[in-house]
């Protein structure tokens, strides 16, 4: 524990430095990753403790975006007004859209959620009196503060590492209260939980109001981050994405899914030299991850550096 | 007008039916869902493609030609990929999608452009009550039937067949009875790649065709094989025909723009109300 305090202090100074001295580049690409993390760390709670396969988490992430993108292009709100929105947006939807199909066993619940995944991307594409439709929503302003407007790499960059920081910390409180106590008894053997006085069905609402949420936060950023939104930047295959880094990471591990989100959101960049390959080799690292980490990069760790 | 949404519906949910068989044949075996079988319904397309251009291959030899080099590309991927990722069902369903994601991006650097497909079936058009059709909603609906009673005869009388069924129903019973398993699930690979690429030859000439077609086609064929019991062939393929005329309906009496919407609906309705589908049967789970 006081290792793991360690190494996480020595992260978050690393990614400080990272933004003092990196080129706007790459400080691109790090924002990205670092605001993936928190969707990803969202889905956690259901894949990594609720034991529920989600691959809706990309439309959610997209419904925080439009929220926070149609608030303030629409009404003119400050932009920090949207944070609120977008996360009770995504959670809502995300609840209301899952709940009716959380009790389904597991693979089922897989099959719906791709179908939750379609109609939302399906709806923002369409619905062009309420999203824009194909245009995407533009002329989102830039964040700001209080006046203090983040408006350079850099300064988003910081926004984006707060951002990641908080839902981390907050994910590992949720996970070590009592409802995560509840959501990992549910995940091991849903009868057994049951007799044992868990409100199964309660506790699976939960982790997906939670993950919806987390979603949303996420997309309120990613609104900021590119000032623009587009359907097309919230299709299956980002759901796809979300999924492999939530389990690639490791069973039931917060750090394993962030070391995958860096894993795998790098890999359009260092899978560059592979050229019109690049896509290819994305899928073939999909492909070999799942056939040779099933439980996830940190298993193959031994037990005591896992601790 | 609504004889020729009619032809077109049936036609689309022919397609709909052997995508969606590719589907059923694996999960009825493994209790997996293969989500790259939109991938391989793209690659028969363009596998077909590469035939009639290269050789001129006439439709009949294609079809057989694709047929045979796409089970035995199923078989190997089983034994190469997919028998790797049976840990559970999340690992399938995500290993199972980076293959498609290889497998179109590998065919979009070999046909960036969307192209035009030789017209294999020939060009002419035929009238029927009033509707126009081409000849290539003929060979869709007949390679449909046949492919489907071939199978039927088959499952139902021959020995490779039962040995499938056998394996489908219980795997390792059907081991002790001297069934050699893996080459069953490699079989039923072949046959659901085999299936798809063949579908993906037919629907061809109807369509500029481009890397990215089989990422819709293939997502609604599993809704397909979900409404009509995605362990049941006889559901599947009706379940294929009926979401078929359905969106011909509802693209002309609705809206084109939410066609797409009501294969998903379908999906997430069938599964909150039906799991097993419109024909399948309920597998009960012990406790």
């Amino acid at each position: 524990m006081r290792a793991g305090l360690a190494v996480g202090i020595a992260s978050v100074i690393a990614l400080c430095i990272l933004g003092l001295f990196a080129s706007d580049y790459l400080l691109e690409i790090a924002t990205l990753v670092l605001i993936e993390s928190i969707a990803v760390v969202g889905l956690g709670f259901l894949t990594g403790f609720a034991g529920r396969i989600s691959l809706a988490q990309g439309a959610l992430y997209g419904v925080g975006a439009y929220a926070a993108a149609l608030l303030v292009t629409r009404t003119g709100l400050p932009p920090l007004v949207g944070l609120p929105v977008a996360i009770v947006a995504a959670s809502v939807i995300g609840t209301a859209l899952g709940t009716p199909a959380i009790r389904l066993s597991g693979l089922y619940f897989v099959m719906s959620t791709i179908g939750i995944q379609q109609i939302l991307w399906i709806l923002l594409m369409h619905w062009s009196s309420l999203t824009g439709g194909p245009q995407g929503v533009r002329g989102i302003p830039a964040l700001s503060v209080g006046g203090f407007v983040l408006d350079t790499p850099a300064r988003f960059y910081v926004a984006a590492l707060i951002g990641a920081v908080a839902s981390y910390l907050l994910a590992r409180r949720v996970i070590a209260s009592r409802f995560g106590l509840f959501l990992r008894a549910v995940s091991d053997d849903e009868l057994a939980s049951a007799t044992a006085g868990v409100a199964v069905l309660r506790a699976k609402a939960t982790a997906l109001a939670l993950s919806g949420g987390w979603a949303g936060a996420a997309g309120f950023l990613h609104a900021y981050y590119l000032r623009y939104v587009h359907p097309d930047m919230f299709t299956l295959d980002l759901s796809v994405v979300f999924l492999t880094m939530a389990m690639f990471g490791g069973y039931r591990s917060l750090e394993g899914m962030l070391l995958a989100t860096v894993i795998l959101g790098g890999a359009s960049e260092y899978l560059r030299p592979f050229g019109q390959f690049r896509l290819v080799a994305y899928g073939g690292l999909l492909v070999l991850s799942m056939m040779f980490f099933p439980r996830g990069l940190l298993a193959v760790l031994p037990i005591r550096w896992r601790r | 007008m609504l004889a020729q949404l009619l032809v077109g519906g049936l036609g689309t949910g022919c397609i709909y039916a052997l995508v969606g068989l590719g589907f059923t044949l694996v999960y009825r075996t493994m209790r997996m869902v293969n989500f790259a079988q939109g991938q391989v319904f793209m690659a028969g397309t363009f596998l077909g493609l590469f035939g009639a251009q290269q050789f001129g291959l006439p439709a009949l030899p294609l079809l057989l030609l694709v047929a045979v080099i796409s089970f035995a590309v199923g078989m190997l991927l089983e034994r190469v990929v997919f028998r790797r990722l049976y840990a559970s069902h999340e690992v399938f369903v995500v290993g199972a999608i980076g293959l498609g994601v290889m497998i179109e991006n590998g065919f979009r650097i070999v046909y960036p452009e969307p192209l035009p497909f030789p017209k294999i079936f020939g060009a002419g058009v035929y009238h029927l009550h009033g509707a126009v059709f081409q000849k290539t909603y003929l060979w869709i609906l007949i390679v449909t039937l046949v492919l489907v009673a071939a199978l039927h005869v088959m499952f139902a009388y021959t020995r490779t067949g039962r040995a499938l069924r056998a394996v489908a129903s219980d795997g390792e019973i059907a081991a002790t009875m001297g069934v050699n398993v893996q080459r069953a699930i490699g079989a039923t690979f072949g046959l659901s790649f085999a299936i798809a690429a063949v579908a993906g030859v037919l629907i061809g000439p109807l369509y500029f065709v481009s890397p990215d077609l089989g990422d819709m086609v293939g997502l609604k064929a599993f809704s397909a094989a979900v409404l009509g019991g995605i362990n049941s062939v006889v559901g599947t393929i009706l379940g294929g025909l009926a979401l078929g005329l359905m969106e011909a309906l509802a693209a002309f009496y609705i809206s084109t723009d939410y066609k797409d919407l009501l294969a998903f609906a379908i999906l997430v309705l069938m599964l909150l109300v039906r799991p097993q589908g419109l024909l399948g049967r309920v597998v009960p789970v012990k406790v």
